[in-house]
């Protein structure tokens, strides 16, 4: 019999490890701008986390994700952007984790329809909260300290122009893995 | 799987590579710290004197350290652009309604691109000399103030390299269900999104579902060898503080007070402005 605990920290660190690779692997991931910003998985292993833990594993996960990002290549160009960009952008998403409960309710309850509901929301939480923090970090980064409105602009361009499609395919995408796989995220709930 | 993408690490055994990831790191944070107190051109001067002695040292050629600026350059020149044609002062060269080119909008824009500069050739420095596992090692010893908050930081730092040390292990177990598909015929990166996220389907179902029993056998294994959260952990690989540790914080010292000199002596800014 494992306890619990040690089963969080050996589950959190290997899907974190998880969403590492699937950000790495060159066709799993669609590039739009050469420095960053792409369409991948990434997130995925890291709702899972969120939506099987809640609140603590997701931010927890996210967490590890953004300095292991940040360690093996990661841009550095400013401390704040530093900051924004890797440990905030990617800890926010385990927010997704507070809807943890209501989805695995919904998903005993066979509620497909409340159940998508809560994976979307949850998604969106998380994916929201990470556009915020890389938003202001691109406002660091291209405008450095002053006051210049294409700053803002073209953070805002750059920065929905990889989070809005990347939305869409987490939703799809860990709504049909939940759906499938059930034990997903059915095994734990503490 | 290529090796090449964990970790820029390079191999060897300069000095670089021999001082405590505890004091590389410490070092490599503070360096990006104090560039942002450099008022005048002079201290940057110092500043890229100080990182190129750096680069030197670490026995890793510089071509190296200018690959890991390529692909941020265009994003950085037009962070440099904006600064200079926002910029008035001094002489102006040109002007048109809100835009100008100025001597002083010239010098803001060469500050923010050494300092962009520097920032990223210290951090690839850290990442080339230092191995991504001893990293979390000095990051684990840098958040052991946390403790004293009640916060678990053992804990955290067993996640992180167990996440480190699996990632090798799954970009294998992900190369192997890549080839048992294109052996069905898949043909990967071609077509069109919504066609490309079908054909990757397949191959994230098993990767999550082997995933999951990894951990729960892990879990078990860790449980059977005696493993408690709960309880304190004496570790295989020791860091041990050398003189030349205590050396090389002493040169952020030395790096400090040139600047604090330096920031008296506006010598370009008087002679152009």
């Amino acid at each position: 019999m494992q306890s619990k605990r040690t089963l969080f920290i050996i589950e959190v660190a290997i899907f974190t490890a998880l969403a590492f690779v699937l950000d790495i692997i060159p066709f799993l991931s669609f590039k739009i701008w050469p420095q960053g910003g792409s369409i991948s998985f990434v997130m995925i292993p890291v709702f899972i986390v969120a939506f099987r833990w809640g609140v603590k594993g997701g931010l927890l996960s996210g967490l590890i994700l953004g300095l292991l990002k940040m360690m093996i290549g990661g841009y550095i160009v400013h401390p704040v952007q530093a900051i924004l960009d890797y440990p905030v952008a990617f800890t926010v998403l385990g927010l997704a984790g507070l809807l943890a409960a209501a989805t695995q309710a919904a998903l005993k309850d066979n509620n497909t329809k409340r159940f998508i509901g809560m994976v979307t929301t949850g998604v969106l939480i998380g994916i929201t909260l990470r556009f915020i923090s890389h938003y202001f970090a691109g406002v660091v980064f291209f405008g450095s300290g002053i006051e210049t409105m294409n700053a803002w602009l073209y953070s805002l361009i750059y920065n929905s122009s990889y989070l809005i499609p990347s939305f869409v395919i987490n939703v799809a995408a860990v709504s049909f893995l939940f759906n499938k796989r059930p034990n997903l995220i059915a095994a734990t709930t503490k | 799987m290529n090796k090449l993408i964990l970790g820029r690490y390079f191999p060897g055994n300069s000095f670089l590579h021999r001082i405590d990831p505890r004091a590389k790191l410490l070092a490599a944070l503070y360096f990006i710290g104090l560039l942002f107190f450099v008022d005048y051109f002079v201290g940057f001067i110092w500043m890229i004197c100080f990182t190129l002695l750096v680069t030197k040292i670490s026995g890793v050629s510089l071509s190296i350290y200018l690959k890991g600026i390529k692909p941020l350059i265009w994003l950085i020149l037009m962070s440099v652009f904006f600064r200079v044609i926002f910029t008035v002062g001094g002489t102006i060269y040109f002007s048109k309604g809100p835009f100008a080119i100025s001597s002083y909008g010239l010098l803001l824009g060469f500050f923010s691109f050494n300092r962009f500069i520097l920032i990223i050739i210290i951090s690839t420095a850290l990442t080339l000399t230092t191995k991504p596992i001893d990293l979390t090692d000095a990051i684990d010893a840098l958040l052991k103030p946390l403790r004293l908050l009640g916060i678990s930081t053992a804990e955290f730092s067993l996640m992180l390299s167990i996440s480190l040390r699996f990632i090798p292990n799954l970009l294998d177990e992900t190369q192997k269900v890549l080839d048992a598909q294109r052996a069905r015929g898949v043909v990967f990166g071609e077509g069109n999104l919504l066609e490309q996220m079908k054909k990757i389907v397949p191959l994230i179902i098993p990767l999550f579902s082997s995933s999951l029993k990894r951990a729960e056998e892990m879990a078990d294994v860790l449980e059977v060898r005696g493993y408690q959260p709960s309880k304190k952990r004496s570790s295989f690989r020791q860091l041990s503080w050398r003189f030349h540790d205590t050396a090389s914080l002493l040169i952020m010292g030395v790096l400090t007070i040139g600047v604090i000199i330096l920031n008296q002596f506006p010598i370009i800014e008087q002679w152009l402005l």
